[in-house]
């Protein structure tokens, strides 16, 4: 704090001189974790970015009648009541470096693996803007996972937005890093956005693709536990924001977001110690707008470019009804459910075929690969529900028919298991799986 | 007209300290800032500040700015020129065109009196087994259409746009609430493909816009609808998709707002909300309105009281169940929750009537059957009980149907089901005619043909 002189206004005037471009001034009054409300800065504007001298940047949330309130996004050291605070004249932004590509890097665009920042830094916003419905156009073009459990029977199409659910350790990210993985060669932009993840687990998801090749075209967008609840709230979003520019240069973009459970708790955590009213399950009211704001920036611009989203979403107990996710299912164009009983059987990936959904499906299929999935999909959603009326009758006591369905079941279980990294180009599956269609490996069986 | 300052400012409402009395809710008022116009909505008055609810983003925004009274409040367009365009929820034309000389008027209109309401009319075909048997509609009705997310609410909205619009004589709007943008997009583009856009009229509140903006879309969707029953003396065919996004919208300003909510976080004034919008959709002596509303079922929680709130207002449900989509089975319609105050013996007939009552019977048995069977086997079971068994699955495969709007979903040509061939089919099956076929023949067919 500066020296307290006998002529507190000359004092203040001499201080605002000697510091150039403020346009406003205010102090500290109280702290509550990462929010603080400030006396003063009169002329401050709503999101305005602002910072602490030296200490924290943050931007305006809230102006009422005699204090501002702020969000401290970024902290280098603690704040003490009655610390300056200055104003900038500008809305809250984010940092992109255009040489992210191939990195791990945070909102604002520190290179994480040497904690230096990018040296061509852009100024970018948070919040995405709203995509309009006329700049939309049909999504139709298949985006390959090399899976095929996905790629034939829960097929993605560039710019399509696919959940993927499921309870820990079931392999979510996989499925994710199988599809980032998979782009190479595609002239596909991928972001992979970390939240609260540890730093190990960033680390290894790294040098898995690293050591694939997949970083040539990926960044790797962190916000850590220990970067608090704001940059955690704000990053998927900078993310999009990031994804967006790539978009507009006529790119396709792949956006893996791990995960949206954590995020809406952030935002939970934020909206109580703000002073929100509380609503189900003690989320705000806008949690849906919060996530359908986010999700509803993939799509496929009428200009060329698209943005594909996978969001993952954590589920217990495989309960896929509870709020957030349904909140979430209503916005995807479908979800790929991941089995806890189907992992521990050995299927990988474990999707849970009855209740996973493509609502693009064959549209945005190549024919062969629409007809082709559609039959097996037919045939083993059939075989799954057999299978669990006739669970306990002896297979010899069927009759022909119920027989040989279900060794077809089990044959298309068998044909859809697939280990990670180890992709399936289109052209092989539908040969593969055509010939099963046409009966013609079954003496094999 | 200058009617005060901006004192505070949150996310989504700003307060403004008033120098005249001159302003009441729902009055429509804007600031400069940066050389740009920000549109707030009046929410309420306490003395000499009025809170506000901004209609677009409010970055920048700073306390002490003037604040100005636009007249009129919002106001959509109010002339044929509604038809072949796509608005947003405050009458703005989306799609790139233009409207000479708008003739426009505010999207808060009155409720129709008792005496105006007239709710006499004929029963109106669906082409979806399902829904004609189990749930009939009939013209002037509102009918729900409830589900979870992800099992099938919009296909099937879709699929009555398909199957009953593309037949209808006169005019129709379609009102998108808190929807994907994506499927808005589709839905323009099917209607340009079909040339039929040039009868619809579009407003858009999607789910990426702020809950001011999903709440609005109801009420100005509501007034061009309106403006096709009293002004052209139609017969309109209304399709909202979502008004749970409504509601949902609503308790989101009213949140913001600082009002104490109620359970699950909605609303005090959810009942009112609902009334006030459900009682403009109704049918005159000149015109009528016809709606299919999807209603969505937040966390698969029937219980939900925006639910129901809103199901007091309809004459027919169609509710679509997780457990039976998780089957294969689409449209995934639960038998037992889906009803119709058309079915009665005086409305649809007595044979109708009776093999709606059979069926629903033999469905029930059957969920206790599923259970016996699970531990027992087949083979257990009694001769008629074998039956039920047998017919009842392959009577709930026959209730699939192949939709025109999925075809490139599901490979299958799309079906359209004469309510005849329905009453047939079903008689047949349950009588055991088809006790010899296998239960997969009746999977994703029309009518059974013989």
């Amino acid at each position: 704090m500066s020296t307290q002189g006998n002529d507190p206004i000359k004092d203040r005037i001499a201080a605002i001189k000697t510091q150039k471009n403020i346009y406003g001034l205010g102090h500290v009054a109280r702290m509550r974790n990462y929010i603080i409300e400030v006396s003063g800065m009169e002329d401050v504007g709503y999101y305005e970015q602002v910072s602490v001298k030296d200490k924290a940047i943050g931007y305006v949330s809230r102006i009422g009648r005699d204090t501002v309130t702020v969000e401290l996004v970024r902290a280098e050291s603690p704040v003490h009541v009655d610390d300056e605070v200055v104003t900038s004249g500008r809305t809250f932004g984010a940092f992109y470096s255009p040489d992210s590509i191939g990195k791990v890097v945070d909102m604002f665009a520190e290179d994480k693996m040497t904690g230096n920042f990018f040296k061509d830094r852009q100024h970018i916003g948070v919040i995405p803007p709203i995509i309009p419905i006329m700049d939309r156009t049909k999504v139709n073009r298949p985006m390959y996972t090399g899976l095929s459990s996905i790629d034939m029977m829960y097929p993605i199409g560039c710019g399509q937005r696919q959940l993927i659910i499921g309870d820990k350790k079931t392999g979510k990210t996989q499925i994710g890093l199988d599809a980032i993985a998979n782009q190479r060669g595609q002239d596909t932009i991928c972001i992979y956005i970390a939240l609260g993840k540890t730093k190990k687990t960033v680390k290894e998801v790294y040098t898995e693709l690293q050591s694939r090749g997949a970083m040539e075209y990926t960044i790797i967008l962190a916000a850590f536990q220990d970067d608090g609840a704001p940059s955690l709230y704000m990053t998927p979003m900078v993310g999009l924001n990031i994804a967006n520019i790539y978009m507009r240069q006529g790119k396709d973009v792949l956006v893996v977001i791990d995960d949206l459970t954590l995020h809406a708790n952030i935002y939970r955590e934020i909206s109580l110690l703000a002073g929100k009213v509380p609503g189900r399950d003690a989320y705000p009211a806008d949690v849906f707008y919060l996530h359908a704001s986010l999700l509803e920036q993939g799509c496929q611009h009428k200009d060329g470019g698209s943005i594909t989203i996978l969001p993952i979403v954590e589920t217990r107990g495989g309960e896929i009804t509870d709020y957030i996710s349904t909140n979430i299912i209503s916005i995807t164009d479908g979800q790929l459910v991941l089995s806890a009983k189907a992992f521990e059987k050995g299927q990988k990936p474990a999707v849970d075929f009855g209740l996973s959904v493509s609502r693009l499906g064959g549209a945005v299929q190549t024919p062969e690969m629409r007809s082709v999935g559609a039959d097996v999909r037919r045939e083993l959603l059939s075989y799954l529900e057999t299978r669990e009326v006739f669970e306990l009758v002896n297979m010899d006591e069927m009759n022909e028919d119920m027989r040989r369905k279900i060794t077809r079941g089990r044959a298309i279980l068998d044909l859809v298991n697939q280990y990670k990294f180890s992709p399936i180009g289109p052209r092989d599956m539908v040969a593969r799986f055509a010939e099963f269609a046409d009966g013609g490996n079954e003496a094999s069986l | 007209m200058k009617i005060g300052k901006i004192l505070t400012i949150s996310n989504m409402s700003v307060a403004i300290l008033l120098e005249t009395f001159e302003v009441s809710v729902r009055d429509t008022v804007w600031a400069e800032s940066d050389g740009r116009r920000v549109f707030l909505e009046i929410a309420n008055v306490n003395g000499s500040i009025a809170n506000a609810i901004p209609l677009g983003s409010i970055y920048g925004l700073k306390k002490g700015l003037d604040v100005h009274l636009r007249s009129g409040g919002l106001q959509i367009e109010y002339s044929d020129n509604v038809l072949g365009h796509v608005f947003d929820s405050f009458g703005g034309l989306i799609d790139g065109g233009t409207i000479e000389n708008p003739r426009t008027k505010n999207i808060y209109e009155k409720n129709l009196s008792m005496a105006e309401i007239n709710i006499s009319g004929d029963m109106l075909l669906t082409g979806i087994k399902a829904l004609d048997f189990f749930a009939p509609m009939q013209k002037g009705f509102k009918m729900g259409l409830l589900g979870g997310a992800g099992i099938g609410k919009t296909v099937l909205i879709k699929e009555l746009i398909n199957n009953v619009y593309k037949g209808w004589g006169s005019n129709s709007v379609f009102v998108g609430i808190g929807e994907r943008s994506r499927e808005g997009r589709e839905l323009i583009d099917d209607m340009l493909e079909s040339d039929l856009l040039g009868k619809i009229g579009i407003v858009f509140g999607q789910m990426g816009e702020p809950a001011i903006s999903r709440s609005r879309a109801a009420q100005s969707g509501l007034t061009v609808a309106e403006y096709l029953r009293d002004e052209q003396s139609q017969d309109v065919l209304l399709f909202v998709d979502n008004i749970y996004r409504f509601l949902q919208a609503n308790s989101e300003i009213s949140a913001e707002l600082g009002n104490i909510p109620i359970e699950s976080g909605y609303s005090t004034t959810l009942m009112t909300e609902i009334s006030e919008v459900m009682e403009r959709i109704n049918s005159t002596d000149t015109g009528s309105i016809t709606s299919f509303q999807a209603i969505y079922i937040p966390a698969d929680d029937m219980t939900d009281l925006a639910v129901n709130a809103i199901m007091t207002h309809m004459d027919g449900q169609v509710v679509l169940s997780r457990k039976i989509a998780e089957k294969g089975i689409y449209p995934a319609v639960d038998v037992f929750n889906t009803k119709s105050k058309l079915i009665a013996v005086d409305r649809v007939g007595e044979r109708h009537f009776e093999l709606v009552e059979r069926s629903i019977a033999s469905f029930a048995r059957y969920q206790e059957l599923e259970e016996v069977v699970a531990v027992l086997g087949i083979d257990e079971l009694s001769e008629e009980d074998n039956h039920t068994f047998f017919r009842s699955r392959k009577l709930r495969n026959y209730f699939t149907q192949p939709m025109f709007v999925s075809e490139q979903y599901t490979g299958l040509p799309g079906r359209y089901v004469e309510i005849e061939d329905v009453l047939n089919d079903v008689e047949d099956i349950l009588g055991g005619k088809f006790d010899h076929a296998d239960e997969d023949e009746f999977y994703y067919i029309g009518a059974i043909s013989r």
